[in-house]
């Protein structure tokens, strides 16, 4: 009985090792052109140096961009890929490679940069700006390779979808009870010496608890058992999670002062609603809301209407509230169609840099800057390319609730990078994100690599759908009638 | 709907989704490429531009000189290898303006400081090159078409008292004289070591040194608004030169009665009690005449010919400009005044009339040619060597009105000047033996002050080479300090490029 039971345990965890060709070529290439980009890096930066020989050094710069640290990453790439291919399950192929480069870009950029924008100390030793990206990103690595490998069923996320969203506005309300102030909007959230922005693990939880709730009522959402007048709605109490999603949105807003997230929130939600009903009148009915909540923002909060006048027309105080807009618009001109060269832009003015939240806000200027238009673009390929598998990964899913997970989790990346490449290109107006992947910060790169862990264990066919949990409990026993809940047959490619 | 359209799968919804997603994704590439290639060049050379701020502290700027290639401003390097600027002298300062490290760029420093500092010949595609090829950042110099004896001539006269004199070509558009006063020392804002003081100086002083009054500088226009009330009436048929109005001559005694309020002028006993024509009323200055002609021809045709002069928008020009304007705007009457006293009030230049003389020496310009307004140009070359280096031709900006109605036109001016009434008002406006034409004006200010001293003219009347405007800050009579001061300034162009 026990030798049965032992045998088990040993056909269970013996290893099925299953080449990942794509992968490993892709990896290779991801590694060469970052080596490629380090070597261009450091030669610009010494020409750099030579030509301002005659002026005083800044202060700041703690390191040199480090050789050492970049070949520390793409050996922890190599160590996922081989972890990968000794689990030997069938997931995506290009989205490790993907990630890869973009986390190494952004690596590459936080090297280049001046290290004393974010410096901590850790007993003896003091790291810089490149040294903690790099320590976020092997993190993120472990995460991705955690989740990836060890999430095999997704019974735990659908099934407990109220368990998150309950957690998910606890650790909002926490933010706006305990949040610090920074730059005027309470992001961050400190725990003894940890800090982090809550928001970021938030959007990963809203896109659980969506994809849960959305692939239950689904059926019920397409309805149009509501009229009024000439407007036909699905029944008013399954309407209640989009205004109630609505008014968080605005809550953020208003007591987090945190534009950027809100767009974010309310972006993915209606685009998920439309993944799940296929009503444009959803997307419409939602898109009027945020006008009509944009209006009444914009009247009534001074930082709102700073932001929307500066993003009509920086110019006008070039020196002050448009500073970092104008100074962007610059750096993305003085790029061009090639680029200066990496290490060859952003001259300071004075030792400071023109943009001050480069790191955080504004990665895709320096990008653009030393890149250029050729290089912007790669990158903006790079993120279609991770929607891209995210939206196959979903389209490919055994049940609704895996489909609208990895829908969901691609959307969060696809809009998020939008929101803020547009506000840096100044399509709409700026409000402080982080590009996915890319920019500076523990928070923003473990969420994101919550995301695509998760989307590389969706990606896996190998795993057997669970069995659909019926909880049995509605919580409205009177629409019950007029609707029954089909059992989610899924979706055959 | 039946149950089983709800249930269609989810796989066309993703689909579509990621259509959208990549539509946007275009829409950030179409944005990217716009800020990258397309506005790239205007944004490279924003003086503000910290690559251009770069550039210019290592660049050598380029010179600028005169219509006859006298320097006007010209760096070198010291025993230090430091750049330093030089500028001929102060009477320059409004319109060259200075260069410094400290407190940016002014004047023709800034309108043209890409060019300056070499970075003027860069596109999308050349500037592609310069990361090869440093030696296409040659630093330009700039023609431009003012005469520095003009000038100086005109500071000179100017003297102690605030003002502005406009000299134009009125055939080409050049730009002879661009005079403000009080002028400054551009170089000790260009020396870093005096910069701050000088700065800080000029900053807070009073009388505003830093305000180039010929383009920035706007004023009440008083009298020689009535020019451009009569080109819209006449140019729109709301009058004509024999156009009389039979109530003007019993107005001048009892005021002129407009929506229940009295416009009151002096009595012109000259005129006999007789109602004047176009010529009378401009040579005596008839404030109730231009009123009646302004009421005839309305708000929106008031405003509107005005527009075409270059009334209601900046003017293109070298410089950055103030907007003159008409009326304030926001009224309800036609042309956004506020109602019909406002409007008769603004046609002889005392309502919410505001102008700068750059303005209304285009007013005189677009008289003298004959009714086609040439665009103002002060920079008629890019000198030097490499990309970039061009001649500026002089170019029509519009036909204002028909020849005859600027012959019309101008009869009355010359009538102003030269008529026996004219004369008495406008004495010193007249130059000796050339035929001159033009209109004073006096631009009362309302309350305490005196009154500031306007006049707008040309010479010789036949063909004329010359227009001018003259505006001094509260400098009296418009025939008393303005039109002498315009008469010696067109007298030493004749000087300078012999009588007709």
């Amino acid at each position: 009985m026990t030798a049965f039971a032992g045998a088990r345990q040993a056909a269970r965890w013996r290893l099925h090792p299953r080449v990942r060709q794509t992968e490993l070529a892709l990896l290779a290439l991801v590694a060469t052109a970052l080596l490629a980009g380090g070597a261009s890096l450091g030669a610009g930066l010494s020409a750099q140096r030579a030509i301002r020989a005659g002026e005083p050094a800044g202060a700041i710069d703690l390191m040199p961009p480090d050789l050492r640290g970049l070949l520390v990453y793409l050996v922890a790439l190599f160590v996922v890929h081989l972890a990968f291919v000794l689990a030997g399950r069938r997931m995506d192929q290009v989205l490790l490679p993907a990630t890869a480069l973009l986390g190494g870009i952004g690596l590459l950029l936080m090297q280049r940069l001046p290290q004393g924008l974010v410096v901590q100390q850790f007993g003896e030793a003091v790291l810089g700006l490149g040294q903690l990206q790099l320590g976020w990103l092997l993190l993120a690595l472990a995460v991705i390779a955690g989740l990836a490998l060890a999430v095999r069923s997704d019974a735990w996320l659908r099934t407990y979808k109220y368990t998150w969203a309950a957690a998910g506005i606890a650790l909002l309300l926490l933010t706006f009870v305990f949040g610090s102030d920074v730059n005027g909007a309470r992001l961050t959230l400190s725990i003894g010496p940890l800090s982090g922005q809550p928001s970021e693990l938030l959007k990963v939880i809203l896109v659980v608890f969506l994809a849960g709730y959305l692939s239950e009522n689904r059926s019920l959402l397409a309805d149009e058992s509501t009229r009024i007048g000439p407007i036909r709605l699905p029944p008013i109490p399954y309407l209640a999670p989009m205004v109630a999603m609505w008014a968080i949105a605005l809550g953020i807003v208003i007591v987090q002062r945190d534009l950027g997230a809100a767009l974010l929130f309310f972006a993915v939600f209606l685009a998920m609603l439309y993944v799940a009903t296929g009503r444009p009148s959803y997307v419409i009915g939602g898109l009027i809301l945020f006008i009509a909540g944009s209006w009444v923002l914009y009247t009534l909060f001074g930082h709102v209407q700073q932001r929307v006048d500066n993003w009509i027309d920086p110019f006008r105080d070039p020196l002050g509230a448009g500073y970092q807009t104008v100074q962007a618009l610059y750096a993305f001109a003085r790029g061009g169609l090639l680029g200066v060269g990496l290490g060859a832009g952003l001259p300071t003015i004075g030792g400071n840099l023109p943009i001050p939240a480069v790191h955080t806000d504004y990665p895709l200027a320096a990008l653009g800057e030393e890149l250029g238009l050729i290089g912007l673009l790669a990158i903006l390929g790079l993120y279609l390319v991770v929607v891209e598998r995210g939206l196959r990964i979903a389209a490919a899913a055994h049940d609704e609730f895996r489909a609208l997970l990895a829908a969901g989790l691609s959307l969060v990346i696809a809009v998020q990078a939008f929101i803020i490449a547009a506000g840096n290109l100044k399509l709409i107006p700026l409000t402080g994100i982080t590009l996915p992947l890319i920019s500076y910060g523990g928070s923003s790169l473990l969420a994101n690599a919550v995301v695509i862990g998760l989307l590389l264990a969706l990606s896996d066919p190998g795993a057997e759908p669970p069995s659909v949990p019926r909880t049995g409990r509605r919580r409205l026993p009177a629409l019950r009638r007029s609707s029954p809940v089909m059992p989610a047959t899924g979706y055959e490619p | 709907m039946s149950a089983t359209v709800d249930r269609r799968p989810i796989g066309g919804n993703i689909w579509r989704t990621g259509v959208a997603l990549a539509a946007a994704f275009a829409t950030l590439a179409v944005g990217a490429g716009w800020w990258q290639v397309v506005d790239a060049q205007r944004l490279s050379r924003e003086p503000d531009n910290p690559a251009v701020i770069a550039v210019a502290r290592r660049a050598l700027r380029g010179p600028i000189v005169d219509r006859d290639g006298r320097w006007l401003a010209r760096s070198s390097r010291d025993a230090n290898g430091e750049a330093t600027r030089e500028y001929r002298d102060d009477s320059i300062s409004p319109v060259i303006g200075y260069a410094s490290r400290q407190f940016g760029t002014a004047g023709l420093e800034r309108s043209y400081n890409a060019e300056l500092i070499g970075l003027g010949g860069s596109d999308a595609f050349g500037g592609l090159l310069d990361k090869f090829d440093a030696s296409r950042r040659t630093p330009l110099g700039l023609r431009t078409t003012l005469d520095l004896r003009l000038q100086r001539a005109a500071v000179e006269a100017l003297g102690a008292d605030r003002g502005a004199v406009v000299m134009l070509d009125p055939t080409t558009g050049d730009v002879l004289a661009l005079a403000s006063t009080p002028t400054y020392d551009a170089a000790a804002i260009a020396d870093p070591d005096t910069a701050a003081r000088a700065f800080g100086a000029l900053r807070d002083d009073e009388s505003d040194p830093l305000l180039p009054r010929a383009t920035l500088g706007r004023y009440v226009p008083g009298s020689v608004f009535k020019v451009v009330t009569a080109i819209a009436g006449l140019n729109t048929g709301s009058i004509e030169p024999g156009t009389t109005f039979e109530e003007q001559p019993e107005a001048e005694d009892k005021g002129l009665l407009v929506e229940g309020y009295r416009i009151r002028d002096g009595h012109h006993e000259q005129t006999d009690g007789t109602p004047l024509d176009l010529v009378g009323a401009t040579e005596a200055s008839c404030n109730i005449w231009y009123a009646l002609a302004g009421l005839a021809t309305g708000g929106d045709d008031l405003v509107g010919q005005a527009g075409l002069l270059g009334f209601g928008a900046p003017i293109p020009f070298d410089l950055p400009t103030a907007i003159s304007r008409v009326t304030g705007g926001g009224g309800r009457a036609p042309g956004g005044f506020t109602d019909d006293v406002e409007l008769a009030s603004a046609s002889f230049g005392q309502g919410e009339t505001f102008v700068t003389p750059l303005q209304m020496a285009l007013v005189a310009s677009t008289v003298a040619n004959d009714g086609v307004l040439m665009r103002p140009r002060l920079v008629a070359a890019l000198t030097g060597e490499g990309p970039g280096t061009r001649e500026i031709a002089p170019s029509t900006w519009r036909r204002v009105m028909a020849s005859s109605d600027a012959q019309s036109v101008q009869a009355a001016m010359e009538a102003a000047v030269e008529g026996d009434l004219g004369r008495q008002f406008t004495a010193g406006a007249a130059v000796p033996g050339v035929p001159t034409a033009g209109k004073s004006g006096t631009a009362e200010l309302g309350g305490k002050g005196e009154p500031h001293s306007w006049f707008i003219g040309f010479a010789p009347v036949e063909n004329p080479r010359v227009a001018i405007a003259v505006l001094v800050e509260q400098g009296g009579r418009g025939g008393e300090r303005a039109a002498p001061l315009a008469g010696s300034m067109m007298e030493r162009y004749f000087e300078q490029y012999g009588a007709p």
